[in-house]
């Protein structure tokens, strides 16, 4: 069964084309991250999928049901904001039962002190209670429930605003970048246990996030935003290793891809700076070779560049080298190659070719491989050795 | 503290701390330079006279008179057998009951609507305060002609429809209501800016998150979100148009004087009267005492009782 799906949606404010006919499927259960730079659409998408913003054209529907003229109150979606939209003049457990009490009771339940006189009221707001207290245990916010949130943490607060949206079991979860107001730590073990969330909840998630990192590991998919079209949606493993797009190459992973300018001949040979790297392509004229850091290596042959700088990670070290042609390019190496790394020494920096990957100068994906053919094969630089 | 002396102390040398401490003393002198034009002006305009209220209202001191006595709390007792006094009192309260909460409520639905609305919020906001940046003695001539017994649009109309014509501001039943409607069209302006400013600092977020937790009518959501983020506002705007009502003087001494046989007249102009008309310094001083004294307890209960409501600290 589908979960949230949107289709062909177009959204101009005045003559600014926000989105440009984005289709996006959300299966049942699954959880999607919508991922791009500021101001690329993304959460323009997500509120209209909420419902708080009307579509130019398009459709959107939830669990198989048309919502794109629903309002947002009708449509059964739960949202967790940036800065958590939390009303600051309730408890937590009031915060947390307002859509509750919103949906089950009717106006004149809602009345004050109904609860103390109508039979129906009461009973209702006993069930909302338990379902209060039941999601609150699943946050672990059960202690803070007599709270106003001015007297939370960030951290908190955000559980309140996740605990809100979880408790009415809504079938769709649209969350806006909820951990951007997070100090880092807690970032990193909020988003595992938003994860687990869920899992647990197991409602169809669309979370917008401008952090790669966050859409990485979090993501069932990951659908890349920019420019008010998305680029391209598939796995975390699949966008990082095989992006159709260079913009999608450069957003994702980190220290950022390596673009190398190069040239492909007349013969299919793939050359930088002259020099042919080990590839052929169909491709003809200027393209852009781009090579994750963890796949350039040190060795004895390759592309001729001097050290730069040294970042040590521990478990890593991050080598910026400059290339003969200007460009910076950063390789992964282990630390045990870091004492012969001083700044300012030449060093070759191999490609494993077979993960390396070949772009238009307007962005495409075009195809490369590996070959045997010595015409083809880089040249052994004895100049970079010696 | 503690341990940041302790360690300032080991790692600065004697002449350090010496430095920093005339440092001091300079900062300090500046500062009280910086303040003195304020502080001299403060208890030149406010503080001293203050004060000479406060002595005066003790003495039977009249302005002209060689000397003055004082007669302890005499004044006051006056002030309990006096019926000019007793009408004032009682005409500024309900002179305030009605400009209030009227003003408050017309000011609060004026800005909920405009604020909603999607255009012709400048517009609005300029048409409804107008009458705070006008003079309000020239404004009151205009009021004195459209509510004229005989030549005023307002009794014309009423003549037209067939109803009866009261002399709005010469009869003791309507002069107060008069005067109240035209103290509601002062503050509404003026609330209503405050309003709009408070509404807009209200989190847009915060309806989004109504609208999604299932609030449909704006009705809800106004007593969802708008009406406890404007509590602050609100108690602001309560405690301004309270003062302004309570020392209301200008559109009574233009337009009625007080009268008809004391029908409106208002603490302020008491103090007036009695000050600058029958030159009584010394009773005018305690009854300014008793006005200042109303104000005060009227800031205070408001501030004591709402203030912990309406700030979600």
């Amino acid at each position: 069964m589908a979960g949230i799906v949107v289709e062909n949606v177009t959204k101009s404010f005045g003559d600014t084309k926000v989105l440009r006919g984005v289709s996006l499927s959300v299966a049942d259960g699954e959880f999607v991250s919508l991922v791009g730079p500021s101001g690329c659409g993304k959460t323009t998408l997500m509120r209209i999928i909420a419902g708080l913003e009307t579509v130019t054209s398009g459709e959107v529907s939830i669990s198989a049901r048309q919502v794109t003229r629903l309002r947002a109150a009708d449509r059964d979606v739960a949202m967790v904001f940036q800065n958590y939209a939390l009303y600051p003049h309730l408890t937590v457990r009031q915060n947390m039962a307002v859509p509750l009490v919103m949906r089950r009771l009717t106006t004149a339940e809602r009345l004050p002190f109904a609860g103390k006189v109508l039979p129906s009221a009461r009973a209702k707001l006993a069930q909302i209670r338990t379902d209060v207290t039941h999601a609150a245990e699943l946050l672990a916010i059960d202690g803070l429930m007599e709270r106003k949130p001015a007297q939370l943490s960030g951290g908190q607060r955000q559980r309140v605003a996740l605990g809100r949206a979880i408790v009415r079991k809504p079938s769709a979860f649209l969350m806006d970048e909820p951990l951007s107001n997070l100090d880092a730590a807690l970032r990193v073990t909020t988003r595992t246990e938003i994860v687990a969330l869920h899992r647990r909840v197991g409602a169809s998630t669309v979370y917008v996030t401008h952090d790669q990192s966050e859409a990485m590991t979090m993501s069932d998919r990951i659908a890349v935003m920019m420019q008010g079209e998305l680029l391209q949606v598939a796995t975390p493993e699949e966008i990082y290793a095989n992006p159709v797009d260079l913009r999608v190459a450069r957003f994702i992973g980190s220290p950022a891809i390596n673009q190398i300018s190069a040239n492909v001949t007349s013969s299919g040979v793939v050359e930088v700076q002259g020099q042919p790297v080990g590839l052929v392509s169909p491709a003809r004229g200027p393209v852009v070779l781009t090579i994750r850091p963890e796949d350039l290596t040190l060795g004895s042959q390759g592309l001729a560049g001097t050290v730069e700088h040294v970042e040590f990670l521990g478990e890593s070290v991050l080598l910026h080298a400059r290339l003969g042609g200007g460009e910076l390019v950063i390789a992964r190496v282990a630390p045990s190659d870091r004492a012969h790394l001083g700044i300012g020494r030449p060093v070759a920096l191999a490609l494993r070719l077979d993960r390396a990957m070949l772009f238009a100068t307007s962005n495409e994906r075009l195809a490369c491989a590996p070959t045997d053919d010595v015409a083809a094969a880089p040249v052994n630089r004895e100049a970079v050795n010696g | 503290m503690a341990d940041l002396a302790l360690t300032s102390g080991t790692a600065m040398p004697r002449e350090g701390v010496a430095a920093r401490q005339t440092r001091g003393f300079g900062t300090i002198l500046v500062a009280w330079m910086l303040m003195l034009p304020a502080i001299v002006t403060y208890v030149l305009m406010i503080l001293l006279p203050l004060v000479v209220v406060l002595a005066l209202a003790f003495t039977d001191y009249e302005f002209g008179a060689p000397g003055f006595r004082f007669i302890g709390l005499d004044n006051f007792a006056e002030m309990l057998g006096d019926r000019t006094f007793g009408a004032s009192i009682r005409n500024t309260l309900v002179y305030s009951l009605f400009v209030v909460p009227l003003s408050i409520g017309i000011a609060l639905l004026l800005a909920v609507l405009i604020e909603a609305g999607a255009r012709g919020r400048a517009f609005f906001r300029a048409v409804f305060f107008l009458p705070v940046v006008s003079l309000t003695v020239a404004m009151a001539t205009a009021w004195q002609y459209l509510l004229h017994p005989s030549i005023g649009p307002l009794n014309a109309v009423l003549r037209d429809l067939g109803l009866g014509t009261p002399n709005w501001l010469g009869a003791s039943e309507w002069v107060l209501v008069s005067l109240g409607f035209i103290g509601v069209w002062e503050n509404v302006g003026f609330n209503l800016v405050l309003f709009l400013a408070g509404l807009t600092a209200i989190p847009r977020d915060l309806y989004a998150a109504a609208e999604i937790d299932g609030v449909r009518s704006g009705w809800s959501k106004f007593w969802l979100v708008t009406w406890p983020m404007l509590g602050p506002t609100l108690l602001f705007v309560l405690i301004i148009t309270m003062t302004r009502a309570i020392r209301v003087f200008d559109t009574v001494q233009t337009l009625t004087q007080g009268g008809p046989n004391n029908a409106s007249e208002v603490l302020l102009r008491t103090i007036y009267q009695e000050a600058f008309h029958y030159f009584r310094f010394g009773y005018s001083a305690a009854v300014t005492l008793v006005f200042l004294a109303i104000v005060l307890a009227l800031m205070l209960v408001q501030t004591r009782l709402i203030d912990r409501r309406v700030h979600y600290g």
